[in-house]
């Protein structure tokens, strides 16, 4: 009985003193930590709708259990003095080594203001090149369908990247799509 | 009691975790696409080490001689999810680009070997200078190595162009056989040297 007691003690008292601890850091470490992803999140936001004085109002969110189609994570109504000038949509399309987060930002018109690559797996040197305001400035502009030059868009892919491309296109077509569809009355 | 300094030395050069143990291969390879990724999981490394080598040190004669290896998991990942909250809170861009690998931390052998090789049979005072030593070898190793193929496979070093555009960079040796290049070529080297002082 002691061969067991004794070690079973020692177990749950050191398991016990780590839950503790973990719990006390936990706690205090979690404002700052929401405060750093909401300081990222707001940080993209505004580079993807750059106007001054704007405020934005999360319409849908799917890690709080709304429904959207296709690859859309998120919907933000971008509002300026009580207007609605535009989307910021979250999208996570496929790319070459997993999904491929992307925020798009899309005017009235249907339009992209902005786009840029939050979060990627992409092959370094190649599709992670994606997070380059070489790549990223070009869809500046763009309308639907957005594409690839290979598939008869404007975008250049990517060199030796073309999956991450299309990928990144596909998102942005998807965000404006959702614009074009569902903007204006909202 | 051991000479701190001497124990230092062991851990960087003598023993160095990578290039003479070579343990803890799996975030060698795979972080250590630069020079700021390398040192930083060496730093995270060395942290996780040091304060569990001397909690380790503190309770061994506490810990049952049967249930150690639970105990010492227990402790490593106590320290390890401490340093994830941490990087999360104050240190978000290295947390971008090391998030994935702080969590395989816990079963770095290096960390284990050490508790089980080291802290388990020594004094707390020694522990912590073991965990310094070799933590501080773990991250020359990864940053030297991080240094190397980021020169080569994409012309910076510490993220400033060193190499003009012109000049054609070697991809592959920022992916992962790079890594295995990079490792085998330093060790060739570093054993070279070390056999001809012995000679």
């Amino acid at each position: 009985m002691k061969e067991i007691g004794r070690p079973a003690l020692v177990l749950l008292i050191i398991t016990a003193v780590a839950a503790m601890l973990l719990g006390i850091v936990s706690e205090t470490t979690k404002a700052a930590i929401a405060e750093q992803s909401a300081k990222t999140e707001a940080e993209a936001m505004a580079a993807v709708m750059p106007e001054d004085g704007i405020e934005f109002e999360t319409l849908y969110d799917v890690t709080v259990g709304d429904q959207l189609d296709g690859t859309i994570k998120k919907v933000a109504k971008a509002i300026k003095g009580g207007e609605t000038i535009g989307y910021v949509l979250t999208t996570a399309p496929s790319g070459f080594g997993g999904e491929v987060s992307t925020m798009v930002g899309v005017d009235m018109d249907g339009v992209v203001t902005g786009l840029r690559v939050l979060s990627h797996a992409e092959t370094p040197g190649l599709g992670a090149l994606a997070t380059s305001p070489d790549f990223y400035e070009q869809f500046v502009g763009a309308k639907s369908p957005v594409q690839v030059t290979k598939d008869g868009g404007e975008i250049v892919p990517i060199t030796s990247a073309t999956i991450t491309s299309r990928a990144v296109s596909s998102g942005a077509d998807e965000a404006v799509q959702w614009v074009n569809a569902n903007g204006g009355a909202n | 009691m051991g000479n701190p300094v001497k124990i230092i030395k062991n851990g960087i050069i003598d023993e160095n975790p990578t290039f003479s143990q070579v343990i803890g291969m799996c975030p060698t390879l795979a972080v250590t696409s630069s020079a700021i990724n390398g040192i930083g999981m060496g730093l995270s490394t060395a942290a996780v080490l040091i304060c569990s080598n001397l909690f380790i040190s503190l309770l061994r004669k506490v810990i049952p001689d049967k249930v150690r290896i639970p105990c010492f998991i227990v402790v490593i990942a106590t320290f390890v999810t401490i340093i994830q909250f941490l990087l999360q809170a104050y240190l978000p861009s290295l947390n971008a680009s090391l998030g994935l690998y702080i969590p395989l931390i816990v079963v770095n052998c290096l960390i284990l070997a050490r508790a089980e090789a080291f802290a388990s049979k020594n004094s707390p005072i020694d522990a912590i200078f073991d965990g310094i030593g070799m933590g501080l070898g773990f991250t020359v190793a990864l940053g030297f190595l991080g240094l190397v193929r980021e020169f080569i496979g994409a012309g910076t070093l510490f993220n400033v162009t060193v190499l003009p555009d012109a000049f054609p960079k070697t991809l592959l040796f920022v992916m992962a056989p790079g890594a295995f290049f990079t490792l085998g070529c330093l060790m060739a080297l570093l054993n070279y040297f070390k056999n001809k002082k012995k000679a």
